[in-house]
């Protein structure tokens, strides 16, 4: 059975003080029916992908949360997955088609972050670590940092070669209109910010954000229902996780997420392509540390070897630096970049005949991995 | 953290972890605190490497304080487990002990 995205939305992201999470949902699933040119009638499942609800917002049961909002009196689910909360609610979303129990369904991705204290967020975030993590003080940042100085220490990295993927990032976002960054920023800048958790400093960092994403999955293409037209449409090729411990220090090599690797290689094999053949890629950067590691780890380089790369397009939405990390939506919202990418609607951020693109989602250090590969 | 049943149940945990001794082998210095630590902050986090490869986050005490730590490498120095307060305790409810690592220094020579 081949499955297909037929519509694709997101919010502006950002410090959207006058937005709820109701009304940032509704936007992005409007838009996104809109897109597939779909009446939400036809929806019959809900996949919300939220980390923070509950420890911020005091509101859990996000399923029927959402589906009262949107009308809609279906099977409706929250997932789960600190920061990869978007790429599996969008997993479980697929594998509800492909199970054939539904036919057209939505992923929703939604967050609201800039309402709490930085303290509180940075707390509630901590939810995704260890208890051991969290009796020493860590932050996600400084789990960040140790992975940083573990890399620096193995490879000859330097805070320079870790600077150049923010400013990278914050140039692609200057571009994109939904994000909450449109500032270029230097390498000096970078280098000038204040310390956050060393070596790693505020400009290494993806912000605090809202936000929201929806995507429309379905099987249906040109038999009845109005799912879209041929050309509209961006199949998935390939939708993968993988886990690894929890907390950093019990991973087996602290300069590699094996998470990633292996939803990585799963991915490729299934969608029977290569990392060469990946045109346009979104890929986890919560920190500019984690882009290196995540295009080392999925297989474009080598270990050591990031600034080599020239074939293909990372980040094109501003990634989570430039763009924003609300963090349930960001998996959806890095689908939604690269359907606009393959639909050739990316405007002034177009990647050129974009044909092939891939997404990577990463929850807490590193402790769960989402890929996805779609192709027009 | 501060559920009393939960800080009991994990004393098994702890006792197996007192007095080890390992080495650092990744550091930072937090400077934007969780709750319930800013009173520390400035702080190092370190991972530590005991003989037998098993490996733990712990926040590293003793030091004098977290800004010196940032003007020197830790990578390599040799760490013990020691029991401590780990947070600031709350106004009402117990005071959360646990582990933290302090450096191993030969008799008499101070930082």
């Amino acid at each position: 059975m081949k499955v297909y995205i037929t519509g694709a939305a997101t919010t502006k992201f950002g410090e959207l003080w006058s937005a709820s999470p109701r009304s940032l949902a509704r936007e992005a699933v409007t838009n996104a029916l809109k897109d597939a040119k779909l009446s939400v009638k036809y929806i019959q499942a809900l996949f919300v992908g939220n980390m923070l609800s509950g420890m911020l917002g005091g509101q859990e049961h996000l399923g029927a949360f959402f589906a009262e909002e949107l009308g809609l009196s279906v099977a409706a689910f929250k997932i789960e997955g600190a920061c990869a909360s978007g790429g599996l609610a969008l997993h479980n979303a697929i594998n509800s088609v492909l199970s054939g129990q539904y036919d057209t369904v939505v992923a929703l991705g939604v967050e609201k972050m800039t309402d709490h204290k930085p303290e509180d967020v940075a707390t509630a975030l901590m939810g995704a670590g260890s208890d051991e993590e969290r009796a020493a003080g860590a932050t996600f940042p400084g789990l960040y940092a140790c992975l940083a100085r573990a890399h620096m220490q193995a490879f000859g990295t330097t805070e320079e070669d870790m600077a150049a993927v923010a400013v990278k990032n914050h140039f692609h976002a200057s571009l994109n209109p939904n994000a909450q960054f449109h500032s270029s920023i230097t390498i000096e800048q970078v280098m000038r910010s204040s310390k956050i958790a060393d070596p790693l400093k505020l400009l290494d960092c993806s912000p605090i954000s809202d936000g929201a994403a929806a995507v429309i999955v379905t099987n249906k293409l040109g038999t009845g229902l109005p799912a879209g037209k041929a050309g509209n449409r961006v199949q998935i090729l390939a939708s993968t996780v993988a886990t690894d411990t929890l907390g950093l220090a019990q991973r087996e090599n602290l300069t590699e997420l094996k998470a990633t690797k292996e939803a990585g290689k799963k991915a490729f094999h299934i969608a029977g392509v290569s990392p060469k053949d990946i045109d346009v890629a979104e890929v986890h950067d919560c920190f500019t540390i984690a882009e290196i590691l995540a295009m080392e780890d999925l297989g474009f380089c080598k270990k050591g070897k990031v600034g080599t790369l020239k074939h293909l397009v990372v980040n094109p939405s501003g990634g989570l630096k430039g763009c924003g990390h609300p963090v349930g939506a960001t998996g959806i919202k890095q689908v939604v970049e690269i359907v606009d990418q393959l639909r050739g609607r990316a405007g002034a951020r177009q990647v050129k005949n974009a044909r092939v693109g891939l997404t990577h989602n990463v929850g807490g250090s590193g402790a769960t991995a989402v890929v996805h590969i779609l192709k027009i | 953290m501060n559920s009393p049943v939960k800080i009991w149940r994990n004393q098994k945990h702890i006792a197996a972890l007192l007095g080890r001794e390992g080495k650092i082998v990744s550091w930072t210095i937090v400077r934007v605190p969780p709750t319930g630590f800013s009173s520390l902050a400035p702080y190092p986090v370190v991972i530590i490497e005991f003989s037998d490869g098993k490996r733990i986050t712990a926040q590293l005490a003793d030091l004098p304080s977290g800004r010196q730590a940032g003007q020197m490498d830790l990578v390599g120095m040799k760490v013990r487990v020691v029991v401590r307060r780990v947070c600031d305790p709350p106004t009402e409810g117990i005071i959360p002990y646990g582990v933290k690592v302090k450096p191993c220094l030969p008799a008499g020579r101070h930082l």
